[in-house]
C-alpha cells in the first residue's frame, strides 16, 4: 500500500515537472524560433519585453489568455471548443515514453527518468500523433470556414501521408533495436548513435517530422497567404494559443525523437543525461528553424509527391538493406 | 541523376547563404530609437493646408469624401460672408484611415495633403476622430502656389467676376456694342 | 409608324418622334443639353450629333431635330459623330470657369457628364474667357451665369412653357446673356424648375445652397402634400435633415415640374422649434407617460354616455392612415364623430364633389393639357393648386380657351378669360354659356332629365348686358370645342357649386362632347377626408359642441384650427372651455402650445404614408431617413456630436396614427406594418369608397386612380343654378388663398417669406369709387369680430360687391363670421398713412 502511495506519488511529481519544463519549453521554443529566424534574416527579433526579449513569451502568453475568446456563431459550438484540446494533450501525452535519462536514485529508491516504460512505446507515439490530426480535423470543419475547412482536409491529408514515411523511417531503427520500448532503444544506443548507422532513415524522419509538424516548408495547412491562418483562422485567444502550444510542443516532441531514435537520447559525456537530452532536442530545434529561414513553401502536389513518391520508397528500400545487412 | 544533383546543389547554397546571415549584423533600423527621415510624399496624418494668403483652402467640395475608400471623412460645407464655400467642420477618422493617398489625389485645391508624420496613435479611439481644428495648418504643405479661388470664376473677396486669371472684364448686359 | 434603325437596333415609333427620342427608347441616351421633353427642341447646342448611314439623308446631323422616318439607319457611335460631338463639348467649355469644386450642380451636372463621357479632358483653349455680371433673381435662386452653356432651356421654360416673361434671354452672340432686365426677385411661381432644368449650374438652388453633393443625399420619391394636386417629387435628406424637394416625372400628374411652394414647402419638417417631445401639463416626458396620461383623462370618459364628451379633429393634412385611424378610434370609443374639416359646408360640397367623379368624367392634371376649352368655375388655380395654372397654361399654348368664373382678381400666366362675378353668380353665367353654346343638332341628343336640366339654364337675356358679349364669343368657341373640361374649386364656393359643375360636365357630355371634370380641393388629403368625414361634422359643430357644455375633451391630430378657422375669438373661447386639449403634431402650431396633453408625431418624410389627391389618386411615399434631430442641431457649431451610439436623437415621436392606435384598447403593440394592414382592412371594411384601395406595397411611383363614384341614376337633378342674392349693397368679404403664406406647411418655410408680399384687401374700381378710395390708401375694415386694416388694392379685375382678403399671415383677419361674412360700405374707413 504505501509503496504504491509513493510510487503513485512520484509520479505525479515526475509528471508535473515534465509538464511545467514541456509548457516553459515550448514558450522559450517559440522564442528561440523567432531569435534565430530573425538572425537568419538579418534582423533582431523581440528585443523589447526584457533583455534580448527574453519577456516576450510570458508578455505573449499573457496576450492571449486576455484576449477574448471568440466562438463563431455559425460554429459546431462542441467539436470547435474541443479541437484545441485535443492537438494539446495529444502532444503532451506523448512525451510520456521519452526518457530523459536512465535513472534517479532518491532515499534508496530507483526512480526511472521516464514517465512510463511502455514496451510498445514507439507505438504509443504514433498512435497519438495520428489523434492529433483530429484535431486539426474537427477545428477546420467546426470552425464553418471555408479557409479552415479548406486547411483542416490539407492538415488531414499530410499528416495522414508522412504518418506513414514517419514510421517506416524508424522500422530500421526498431530492427536495430529490437524493442519498440524506446527506453530500450535508447539503451541500443550506448556505443553508438543511430544516426551513423541509419543516416537515410534520419533524413527521412527529420523531414516527415516537419511535414507531421506543419511546419515551414510544409504548413500548407495554415498557409497565411492563402488560407489566412488555415485550420485555426476563427481560432482566437487562449484557444488559438493551444493550437500553437500543440504545435511547439510537437516540436519539442520530434526533436526529442531525434534525439532518443537517432542522436542516443540522454547519453553523453559529463553533463548529466537530462542536458544532453535538452541539447540534443535543441539542437534538433534548431536545425528545423534553419530549414524553415531557408525553404519556401511547397506546392501541395510537390508535398504529395515527395512523401509518396519519394519518402516511403526511399523508406522501404532502407528497411530492407537494413534487414538485408541484418541477416548478414 | 544531375537533376538531383543540382537540388542538392541549390539546397546547399541556400542552406549556407542563411547560415552566413547569421553572423551578420542585423540591418534592421531601430525605431523610435533611430527616426529614420522620411520622404515628403510619404503618405501619413492628414494636413488641411492654407493658400499663400493664408486663407482655408480647402472649399468643401466633397471630393475627398466621395473618393476616399474607407469612407473616414465627413464635412459640411457652407458658404462665409466673402461668399468663400468653405468647410463649416470637416473632420476625418484617423481610426478608419488607411493612408492611400486616395483623398490628396481628389483634392482640387491642393487643401487636403498627406504628411511624412505618423506617430498619431492613441489609446483612446475617439481621440483619432480629427476635427478640423486639429487638421488645419499654418502653411501650404507642399504645394507652395496655388490659390484656387483666383482661377475660379466666382466671386470672392480673392477677386471680382473679371479679376481672375485669364478673365475677361463681364459683359455689359446693357449694351448690345461687341 | 415609322420604323428606325439606331445602332443596329430597329424600333418602330409614332410618326413625328424625334430620332433622339426614339433612340431613348430604345435605351440609347445621345447626349443632350438643349432638347427636353417639355420643351422640346431647338438644336442650339448641337450636342447630340449623331451620323445618319442611310434613308433620306446622309451625314452628321442633329438627332433632336430629325423626325425619324423610314430607311434611316442611324449610328450614334460612328467616329465621325463622336469627334463631332467632342469638339462641341470642347467648344461648349471654352469659356465655362474653373467652378465645379465650388458648383452646387457638381455631381448631378449634364455639363460635367457630357464633358466627361465625351473624352475633353485636358484644356486647350489658352486665350482669356468670357465672364457675365450675375444678378439676384431672389431667396430661392442663385444666379452664376458664367456657367452657362446657352442651351436656352432656362428662357424657353420661363417663358414659352411657363408664360412669365421677366427672365429669358439678352444681348447677342458670343455674349447671350440669361437674366431679368433688372435684378430682382423671379416672378415665376414655377422658378425652382429652372434649377432642375438648366443643364448647367447656372441656376442653383439658395436655400440648400453649398450643403451637399447629390451622390451623399438619402433620395427618395416622395410628395408634394401643399396642396390637392399631390405632385411627385424627390426629396434628398443628410445628415437627419431634409434638404431639398426636386419634382419627379409623373405622366399623370405633374408632368416634370413643380411649383415653388412644394418644392420648398418641406421645412416644417427640420425646423429648430419642431416638438420633438411630449409634454403633459407643461412637463416633458416620454412616449408612454404621455399616452397613460391621456388615457387616464379618457378613464373619466369611459362609460358609455360620457363618451360622447370625446371629440377628436383631424384634417386634411393627415395621411389616410391617420385620416382613418381618427374615424377608427372615435368609432370604437363610442366618442363624436371624427371632424376632418373647419366648416360644415366643406364636407358637405367634397362630399357631392367626391360622388360626381365617375371615371368617364374624372381627368388627371396631364390631361388638362389636352383639352381645347376650360371653364375654371369658382377656382384660383396659381394660388389654390399652382401647377394647375401650368397645365392650363399648356392647353393654352396649344390653342385652348380659359374661361375662369371666379369671383376674385384672377391672375394666370397666359391670356385667358375672366368672367368675374360673385359667388352667387358664377355659376349662372357658366349656365348661359352652356346654353348659348349648345347647338340645336346637340339639344336634340339630350334625353328627359338632361333636357329638364337644359331648360333650367339662365339664358344669356337673362345675364348681365356687360357680360352678354364675352359670353356670346365664348359660346362660339365651346361649341366648336371637342374636348371640354370644367375645373371646379371647392373650397369659396357656395354649396351646391361642384355638383352643379358636374351636372354641367355631364350636360356636355350628353350633348356629345368628350367632357372632363376636374376638382380643387382644401388640402392634401381632402379626397380622402371628404370620402371618410361625417355628414355635417366639422370643427364648427366641434365648437357648438363645447359651447353647449357637451364636448368637454379634444383631441386634435395633424390639426391645427387656429390656423384658418374664420372665427378665432370664438374657437379661443371653446378651447378655454375645454377640461382636456390634446394634441397631436409634428408643428409647433399655436394650438400645440395651448394643448394639456401634446404628443409629437412624424412627418411624411420620416414615416411615409398615403395621400389620396384630388382625382382620386392614391400616392404612396416610404419614409425618406430615419428621423431625429438634424445633426446641425444636436452638434456643437463647428462640429457634430461626439458621443457614439446606436440611438438616433428626437427619434422618439411616432406617426399619429401608430399613437391613435394606443387609445383603442387592442392590447397588442402592432408593428407599422400589421397596423397599416389592420387599417386597410378597416377601411375596406367601413362602406366608404376605400374597397378598390390598393395595398400600400402595391401603390406604384406613379399612384393608382382607385375611386370611380358610380354612376347616379338620376342625373342633373341634384341642384339648379341660384340666382344672385340681393346683398343691400353690403359687401361679401371673402378670404383667400395665396401661392406663398396661407398654406400651413410651406408659411413655415422661411425663404418664402419673402415671396409672400405684403398683405393687401382688394377691392372692385366702382365699388372703390363709391367709397372714395384709392388703390394704395390704409383701409380698416370692420368685422364681426374687430377691425382688419390693411392696404387697398383697387382692381378691376374682380367681381363687384366683394371684399378680398388674403389670409396673409401677417394680417389679423380671423374675425369673420363662421358662415357669410358681409360688410356695409360705412364699416370700410380710410386709414390715415
Ligand atoms: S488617405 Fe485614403 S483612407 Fe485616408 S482619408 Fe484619404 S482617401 Fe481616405
Ligand atoms: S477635396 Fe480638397 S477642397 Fe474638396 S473638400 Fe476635400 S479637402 Fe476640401
Ligand atoms: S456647371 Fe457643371 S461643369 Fe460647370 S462648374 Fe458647375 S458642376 Fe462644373
Ligand atoms: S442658363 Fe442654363 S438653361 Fe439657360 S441657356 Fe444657360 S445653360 Fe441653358
Ligand atoms: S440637343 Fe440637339 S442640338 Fe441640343
Amino acid at each position: 500500500m504505501l509503496n504504491w502511495i509513493v510510487g503513485f506519488t512520484i509520479l505525479i511529481v515526475k509528471l508535473g515537472v515534465v509538464l511545467l519544463v514541456l509548457l516553459l519549453l515550448a514558450a522559450y521554443l517559440v522564442w528561440l524560433e523567432r531569435k534565430f529566424l530573425a538572425r537568419l534574416q538579418i534582423r533582431y527579433g523581440p528585443n523589447r519585453a526584457g533583455k534580448f526579449g527574453l519577456l516576450q513569451p510570458i508578455a505573449d502568453t499573457i496576450k492571449m489568455l486576455t484576449k477574448e475568446d471568440i466562438v463563431p456563431a455559425a460554429a459546431d459550438r462542441f467539436i470547435f471548443l474541443l479541437a484545441p484540446a485535443v492537438v494539446a494533450t495529444t502532444a503532451l501525452m506523448m512525451f510520456a515514453v521519452v526518457p530523459f535519462g536512465s535513472h534517479l536514485t532518491l532515499w534508496g529508491r530507483q526512480i526511472p527518468l521516464v514517465i512510463t516504460d511502455l514496451n510498445v512505446g514507439l507505438l504509443y507515439v504514433f498512435a497519438l500523433s495520428s489523434l492529433g490530426v483530429y484535431g486539426v480535423a474537427m477545428g477546420g470543419w467546426a470552425s464553418n470556414s471555408k479557409y479552415s475547412l479548406l486547411g483542416g482536409i490539407r492538415g488531414a491529408a499530410q499528416m495522414i501521408s508522412y504518418e506513414l514515411a514517419l514510421g517506416l523511417s524508424l522500422v530500421p531503427v526498431v530492427m536495430l533495436a529490437g524493442s519498440f520500448s524506446i527506453v530500450d532503444i535508447v539503451n541500443a544506443q550506448a556505443k553508438y548513435p543511430f544516426i551513423i548507422v541509419q543516416p537515410f532513415a534520419f533524413v527521412i524522419f527529420m523531414i516527415s517530422a516537419m511535414a507531421e509538424s506543419k511546419r515551414i516548408p510544409f504548413d500548407l495547412p495554415e498557409a497565411e497567404n492563402e488560407l489566412g491562418a488555415g485550420y485555426h483562422t476563427e481560432y482566437s485567444g487562449i484557444r488559438f494559443g493551444l493550437f500553437f502550444l500543440g504545435e511547439y510542443v510537437h516540436l519539442q516532441i520530434l526533436g526529442a525523437l531525434v534525439a532518443v531514435l537517432f542522436l542516443g537520447g540522454w547519453r553523453g559525456p559529463i553533463l548529466p543525461p537530462p542536458v544532453w537530452l535538452f541539447m540534443k532536442m535543441i539542437f534538433v530545434a534548431l536545425i528545423m528553424i534553419w530549414v524553415r529561414g531557408t525553404l519556401p513553401r511547397l506546392r501541395y502536389d510537390q508535398l504529395m509527391a515527395l512523401g509518396w513518391k519519394v519518402l516511403i520508397p526511399l523508406a522501404l528500400v532502407n528497411i530492407m538493406v537494413t534487414g538485408a545487412i541484418l541477416l548478414i | 541523376m544531375n537533376d538531383a544533383v543540382e537540388a542538392v546543389k541549390a539546397l546547399a547554397i541556400g542552406f549556407a547563404t542563411t547560415f552566413k546571415h547569421l553572423f551578420r549584423k542585423p540591418i534592421t533600423e531601430e525605431y523610435p530609437e533611430y527616426k529614420r527621415p522620411l520622404p515628403a510624399r510619404s503618405r501619413a496624418r492628414i494636413i488641411l493646408t492654407r493658400d499663400p494668403d493664408g486663407a482655408e483652402r480647402c472649399v468643401a467640395c466633397y471630393l475627398c469624401s466621395a473618393v476616399c475608400p474607407v469612407s473616414c471623412i465627413s464635412m459640411q460645407s457652407a458658404e462665409n460672408e466673402d461668399g468663400r464655400r468653405y468647410a463649416q467642420w470637416f473632420r476625418i477618422n484617423f481610426a478608419r484611415c488607411i493612408y492611400c493617398g486616395l483623398c490628396e489625389e481628389a483634392c482640387p485645391t491642393s487643401a487636403i495633403q498627406l504628411t511624412p508624420e505618423f506617430e498619431n496613435c492613441e489609446n483612446d479611439i475617439l481621440a483619432l476622430v480629427y476635427e478640423k481644428k486639429n487638421l488645419l495648418v499654418d502653411h501650404q504643405g507642399k504645394d507652395k502656389e496655388y490659390n484656387y479661388y483666383k482661377y475660379a470664376g466666382v466671386a470672392t473677396e480673392v477677386g471680382k467676376k473679371g479679376e481672375h486669371v485669364k478673365e475677361e472684364r463681364p459683359v455689359n448686359i446693357k449694351s448690345n456694342l461687341p | 409608324m415609322p420604323t428606325i434603325i439606331i445602332d443596329d437596333r430597329e424600333i418602330e415609333v409614332a410618326p413625328g418622334t424625334k430620332v433622339i427620342e426614339a433612340a431613348e427608347q430604345l435605351g440609347i441616351m445621345i447626349p443632350r443639353f438643349c432638347y427636353h421633353p417639355a420643351l422640346g427642341s431647338v438644336g442650339a447646342c448641337r450636342v447630340c450629333a449623331v451620323k445618319f448611314l442611310q434613308g433620306p439623308f446622309k451625314g452628321v446631323q442633329m438627332s433632336c431635330m430629325v423626325d425619324a422616318q423610314d430607311d434611316m439607319v442611324v449610328s450614334t457611335t460612328d467616329k465621325e459623330a463622336v469627334a463631332f460631338r467632342k469638339y462641341v463639348i470642347e467648344c461648349l467649355m471654352l469659356h465655362h470657369p474653373h467652378d465645379c469644386p465650388v458648383c452646387d450642380a457638381g455631381g448631378h451636372c449634364l455639363l460635367q457628364d457630357m464633358t466627361v463621357s465625351g473624352g475633353h479632358g485636358i484644356r486647350r483653349y489658352l486665350g482669356k474667357k468670357r465672364t457675365y455680371p450675375d444678378q439676384y433673381l431672389g431667396p430661392l435662386i442663385q444666379h452664376e451665369m458664367n456657367r452657362c452653356i446657352h442651351c436656352y432651356r432656362c428662357s424657353r421654360f420661363y417663358q414659352d412653357f411657363g408664360g412669365y416673361h421677366d427672365l429669358g434671354a439678352m444681348q447677342s452672340a458670343n455674349q447671350t446673356y440669361f437674366g431679368r432686365f433688372e435684378e430682382g426677385i423671379l416672378e415665376s411661381p414655377f422658378s425652382g424648375n429652372l434649377i432642375d432644368i438648366c443643364p448647367t449650374g447656372v441656376y442653383t438652388d439658395k436655400p440648400s445652397r453649398y450643403f451637399g453633393r447629390r451622390w451623399d443625399y438619402e433620395r427618395s420619391p416622395s410628395l408634394c402634400i401643399n396642396c390637392s394636386l399631390g405632385c411627385q417629387t424627390v426629396v434628398s435628406c443628410r445628415y437627419r435633415k431634409v434638404v431639398r424637394q426636386e419634382a419627379r416625372l409623373s405622366e399623370s400628374v405633374n408632368g416634370h415640374f413643380i411649383c415653388d411652394r412644394g418644392r420648398y414647402g418641406f421645412f416644417y419638417n427640420s425646423l429648430a422649434q419642431r416638438p420633438r417631445s411630449c409634454i403633459v401639463d407643461d412637463q416633458t416626458t416620454s412616449v408612454d407617460q404621455a399616452l397613460a396620461a391621456v388615457k387616464q383623462k379618457l378613464e373619466t370618459f369611459a362609460d358609455k354616455d360620457r363618451a360622447q364628451a370625446v371629440a377628436c379633429a383631424g384634417s386634411t393634412r393627415n395621411s389616410l392612415e391617420t385620416l382613418a385611424m381618427v374615424k377608427h378610434v372615435c368609432q370604437t370609443n363610442r366618442w363624436q364623430p371624427p371632424a376632418y374639416f373647419e366648416d360644415a359646408a366643406a364636407t358637405y360640397k367634397l362630399k357631392s364633389a367626391i360622388s360626381r367623379l365617375e371615371p368617364d368624367l374624372t381627368v388627371s392634371l396631364r390631361e388638362i393639357e389636352s383639352a381645347d376649352f376650360i371653364a375654371v368655375l369658382g377656382a384660383d388655380p396659381l394660388n389654390e393648386a399652382p401647377m394647375l395654372a401650368l397645365a392650363l397654361r399648356q392647353a393654352q399654348r396649344k390653342g385652348a380657351t380659359v374661361a375662369v368664373f371666379d369671383p376674385r382678381p384672377i391672375f394666370l400666366p397666359f391670356e385667358f378669360k375672366h368672367l368675374p362675378a360673385n359667388l352667387d353668380m358664377i355659376q349662372t353665367d357658366l349656365g348661359a354659356l352652356l346654353n348659348a353654346a349648345l347647338e340645336p343638332a346637340a339639344l336634340k341628343k339630350l334625353d328627359g332629365s338632361a333636357r329638364e336640366f337644359y331648360a333650367s339654364l339662365a339664358t344669356v337675356k337673362q345675364i348681365s348686358a356687360a357680360r352678354q358679349a364675352e359670353i356670346v364669343a365664348l359660346a362660339e368657341l365651346l361649341k366648336a370645342s371637342q374636348r371640354p373640361i370644367i375645373v371646379c374649386g371647392t373650397e369659396m364656393v357656395r354649396r351646391q357649386t361642384p355638383a352643379l359643375a358636374a351636372d354641367y360636365a355631364l350636360l356636355m357630355q350628353a350633348a356629345g362632347k368628350s367632357v372632363g371634370l376636374f376638382y380643387v380641393m382644401p388640402g392634401a388629403n381632402g379626397f380622402a377626408a371628404g370620402l371618410l368625414a361625417d355628414e355635417d361634422v366639422s370643427v364648427e359643430t366641434l365648437i357648438a359642441g363645447i359651447e353647449k357644455g357637451s364636448i368637454k375633451m379634444l383631441i386634435l391630430v395633424e390639426s391645427n384650427p387656429l390656423w384658418q378657422f374664420p372665427d378665432r375669438h370664438r374657437l379661443e373661447q371653446a378651447l378655454q372651455q375645454l377640461e382636456v386639449l390634446v394634441v397631436m403634431d409634428y408643428i409647433n402650431s399655436e394650438v400645440a402650445q395651448k394643448a394639456d396633453i401634446f404628443l409629437p408625431t412624424t412627418t411624411l418624410y420620416e414615416t411615409g404614408g398615403v395621400y389620396v389627391n384630388q382625382e382620386g389618386r392614391a400616392q404612396g411615399v416610404k419614409p425618406a431617413y430615419q428621423g431625429g434631430i438634424p445633426i446641425a442641431q444636436t452638434g456643437h457649431g463647428d462640429h457634430p456630436p461626439r458621443v457614439y451610439g446606436t440611438e438616433i436623437p428626437g427619434a422618439e415621436p411616432q406617426a399619429a396614427w401608430q399613437l391613435l392606435a394606443h387609445l383603442i384598447g387592442t392590447g397588442q403593440p402592432l408593428t407599422a406594418e400589421d397596423l397599416r394592414a389592420e387599417i386597410w382592412q378597416w377601411l375596406a371594411k367601413i362602406d366608404s369608397g376605400f374597397k378598390a384601395l390598393p395595398c400600400v406595397a402595391d401603390i406604384q411611383p406613379q399612384g393608382a386612380r382607385f375611386f370611380q363614384a358610380p354612376h347616379a341614376a338620376e342625373r342633373f337633378l341634384r341642384e339648379r343654378p341660384i340666382g344672385g342674392a340681393d346683398n343691400d349693397g353690403q359687401l361679401e368679404v371673402m378670404a383667400v388663398e395665396m401661392t406663398f403664406g396661407t398654406e400651413e406647411l410651406s408659411a413655415d418655410s422661411a425663404c418664402l417669406k419673402a415671396l409672400a408680399g405684403s398683405p393687401v384687401i382688394f377691392m372692385y374700381s366702382s365699388d372703390a369709387k363709391q367709397l372714395n378710395l384709392t388703390d394704395g390708401d390704409r383701409v380698416s375694415v370692420e368685422l364681426n369680430g374687430g377691425a382688419v386694416e390693411a392696404r387697398l388694392q383697387v382692381t378691376a379685375n374682380m367681381a363687384a360687391g366683394m371684399l378680398i382678403i388674403p389670409r396673409h399671415k401677417d394680417l389679423d383677419w380671423q374675425k369673420m363670421n363662421t358662415d357669410k361674412t358681409f360688410v356695409h360700405k360705412d364699416q370700410i374707413r380710410k386709414l390715415k398713412d
